[in-house]
């Protein structure tokens, strides 16, 4: 069956009512509808149940008053006593609180008596007009005073008059009146047990879900002891079985995905404090024997130079102390760029200035360096990170940025360490060069990320193409000697 | 805020419910305002006077309409003018409205004739004959099974009186009590007026009185109709024949009316739809009468007024 656009239309709209309210509001809803519907209908089913009823009887009723005035009234008429004529119409109002009026005519259609006295209203007269041959006739009459069950009785054959007595709704519309009252004060208290009964529900059943959702949103932020009460033997019951669970599985995961994580760092430590150490040895090695050896040979080749008397030998062993002299520079540069030996002996503001002094030198680009740091010497690990760090990010600069300047800042905020190093070079797009994507490019940014996290400091890059490049490092500085030598025991070895 | 206004929008229906809960919708004939009155009009007194008919409470109100409608209309449509049948409680009103002129013709009790001939010389017109004779008798009854045999015997007990001034209902009653040198009051445990022969009859049928003394004129005329009667009542005494009751006029009636109405009675058994007005009535025929017939009536009224 196909429905309708504009019935779907309807039910989405109503589902985006229905289905936007909380749990409490739908079953309040429920049971409000149903409570509300049932009493309407009941309401409405019982007024036209006894309005009908009612209204026969008046009708009846209307007849039975109008045959038994008629009957007591024939004599008094023909006796012409006005006055008991009068005073039974009066007995007949008093005795019967739904009569509205009562009146008798002659033969000729004139009044008699009437319960109005000397004025009659207007059009009341012609409103029922019977033929003497009618047994009765009785009408619904719509007046101001609300409606009137009107019967005529014919007196005698009609031989002495008609009797004409009106019976009011009054009755009917007060009894109408309380029962729907009494209906709908029973709806509204019947609804006022359905909220608490609904309400005590909602609780009932939401307390649960409302729990599990807690449980869940610290499953979320990580926090794995959560368990959920089970309330209930039932669905939801179930739910909270099947959620304690799962969590107990996240939380084996979670131990096992941390201790990877510790193997991981522990490793990758190594490997940096290994390599750090081999470079600072193969430095040692370079600076105090290669270069030992290096400086001897020039030495001999100047005293060669100088005593042999041979040009053509003079002008080869210039050439070779020349070329010895270079190779001695240039194994001061590897043995600098391997570890340089100034961070291990004044520091690292000295090997910072060493650095940035060197790298102007090499590249060409004015740097400038602002080192603001009130400690004299920073913790070996956090010394050497940091020149690492900035010694990636200037060979960075150096080989994509284009820059004509570079600054980079070292300032100490308490118990941190900040490292700003900026360009103003052509910049990237930092979306299309993500840190983790583990390509090889950026292996050295991934590197700086790395010692950052191992001292649990974080690397942020800011860059626009055409805007030049931002990277601030943060690191924390380890309080104690101590818990350095404990958390970075390793590192010593 | 808005959530409240909401739920009263959605609960907007049952606002309404107590405002039409004294609510109908009927289907009406017509619209009638009660409060808009205007005043009774005055009866208009038509060019056409009517001819005033009184007939004294011999019988019950609705009976004297079943029994003499025939005979009214025959009047009307001989007279070719409206007749009216007046009827009162009692015989005294019916004197008095011919005294004053407010009724043209009356059937009255030969008592009320007495009495009001005395006062203000009330007319005989015609009288009615029934069996043949122009005569009628007071009938003392008691119910069937009543061990009653005469007056005697109702000494204490429940009487019942026609009108005040009925002579078969009260007055010959009354007589004979006298003659047993006591009075009703005394004689009889309880008496009360039924203002009519037939209600008197009635009484005595189912026993509301233990006796009760009719016009014989009624009597026969309701055993003919109703048999029962006849089976429940029991006439246990039988007056002399007084004067029957006649039919008289106004003494300032104009001459010519008063011969045109006697002329209708005189002649009324001469046709078919006279003689069926007549039956309904109970008469033969109508005949003229002299006061002279009522005398003594007359005289046994006046030993019953020295006796008091």
């Amino acid at each position: 069956m196909k429905i309708p656009p504009s019935l779907q239309a309807i039910f989405r709209r109503f589902w985006d009512i229905a289905g936007g309210v909380s749990v409490r509001s739908k079953i309040l809803g429920i049971v409000l509808g149903l409570v509300l519907l049932l009493g309407l209908g009941i309401t409405v089913q019982v007024r036209q149940a006894l309005t009908r009823t009612m209204a026969a009887q008046l009708a009846e009723q209307s007849v039975s008053v109008a045959r038994d005035l008629a009957a007591r009234s024939t004599d008094l008429i023909l006796l012409n006593d006005l006055f008991a004529l009068h005073r039974l119409l009066q007995e007949t109002k008093a005795n019967n609180q739904n009569v509205a009026y009562a009146f008798l005519l002659d033969t000729q259609g004139q009044v008699l008596a009437s319960t109005y006295g000397e004025s009659f209203p207007k059009d009341l007269l012609a409103a029922n007009p019977i033929e003497p041959t009618e047994h009765h006739r009785t009408l619904i009459l719509a007046t101001n005073q609300g409606y009137v069950w009107d019967t005529a009785v014919p007196i005698l054959q009609g031989q002495v008059g008609v009797a004409r007595v009106g019976l009011s709704d009054a009755t009917l519309r007060t009894t109408l009146a309380t029962i729907t009252n009494q209906l709908l004060l029973t709806t509204a208290l019947v609804s006022l047990i359905g909220i608490t009964a609904a309400t005590f529900l909602t609780w009932i059943l939401t307390r649960p879900i409302l729990d599990l959702a807690q449980a869940a949103q610290a499953v979320a932020k990580g926090d794995f002891t959560q368990r959920v009460k089970r309330w209930a033997n039932d669905e939801i019951g179930l739910l909270a079985t099947a959620f304690n669970q799962m969590v107990s599985e996240l939380e084996k995961a979670d131990e096992i995905r941390r201790e990877r994580e510790i193997l991981r760092r522990q490793l990758l430590e190594k490997v940096i404090v290994t390599q750090e150490d081999e470079r600072k040895r193969i430095a040692r090695e370079l600076h105090d024997s290669t270069s030992q050896t290096l400086t001897s040979l020039i030495m001999g080749l100047k005293v060669m130079e100088g005593s042999c008397a041979d040009l053509q030998t003079q002008l080869q062993a210039r050439e070779l102390r020349q070329i010895a002299i270079q190779t001695l520079e240039e194994v001061h540069d590897l043995a600098m760029q391997l570890r340089p030996r100034l961070l291990d002996d004044l520091g690292l503001q000295a090997a910072l200035e060493r650095l940035v002094k060197e790298w102007q030198v090499r590249h060409r680009i004015a740097i400038d360096l602002m080192y603001h740091v009130t400690q004299e010497r920073l913790p070996d690990v956090v010394e050497t990170a940091l020149y690492r760090i900035i010694q990636e990010a200037l060979t960075n600069v150096a080989r994509h940025a284009q820059a004509r300047n570079v600054s980079v800042l070292i300032e100490q905020r308490g118990d941190e360490l900040v490292a700003v190093v900026e360009d103003d070079g052509i910049g990237f797009d930092i979306s299309k060069i993500t840190i983790g994507d583990g390509a090889q490019a950026h292996l050295g940014l991934a590197g700086m990320q790395e010692r950052a996290a191992l001292l649990g400091g974080t690397i942020t890059i800011e860059s626009e193409v055409g805007r030049g490049t931002s990277i601030y490092i943060q690191l924390p500085i380890p309080k104690a000697v101590e818990d350095e030598t404990e958390n970075y025991d390793f590192a010593r070895r | 805020m808005n959530k409240w206004i909401r739920l009263m929008v959605i609960l907007m229906p049952f606002w309404f419910l107590p405002a039409c809960s004294s609510a109908l919708s009927l289907p009406a004939a017509a619209y009638v305002n009660l409060d808009q009155r205007v005043p009774l009009p005055t009866p208009v007194n038509s060019a056409v006077v009517p001819l005033r008919v009184a007939v004294a409470a011999v019988i019950s109100p609705q009976g004297t309409v079943e029994s003499y409608t025939q005979l009214l209309e025959t009047l009307q449509s001989r007279l070719n003018r409206p007749v009216e049948l007046v009827q009162r409680r009692t015989y005294l009103e019916i004197n008095d409205l011919l005294e004053q002129g407010q009724v043209d013709v009356a059937f009255v009790c030969t008592s009320a004739y007495i009495a009001g001939h005395e006062k203000f010389g009330m007319e005989l017109l015609v009288a009615p004959q029934v069996n043949g004779e122009t005569v009628y008798y007071s009938l003392l009854l008691v119910p069937n099974d009543s061990v009653a045999n005469d007056l005697a015997d109702l000494r204490g007990k429940v009487f019942a009186f026609t009108d005040p001034i009925s002579l078969s209902g009260r007055m010959y009653p009354t007589y004979l009590v006298r003659q047993q040198g006591s009075t009703p009051e005394e004689f009889f445990g309880r008496i009360f007026f039924t203002y009519s022969h037939d209600q008197a009859i009635l009484a005595v049928a189912n026993k509301v009185a233990d006796g009760a003394a009719v016009d014989s004129l009624v009597y026969e005329f309701f055993l003919a109709r109703e048999a029962t009667i006849g089976q429940k009542t029991r006439v246990i005494h039988r007056s002399p024949p007084f004067g029957i009751p006649p039919v008289v006029v106004n003494p300032a009636l104009r001459p010519q009316m008063k011969l045109e109405l006697q002329n209708f009675f005189l002649s009324l058994h001469q046709d078919l739809q006279g003689q069926a007005a007549l039956r309904a009535i109970g008469v033969d025929r109508f005949v003229p009468i002299e006061d002279s017939a009522y005398q003594s009536v007359r005289e046994l009224l006046s030993d019953l007024n020295a006796t008091r």
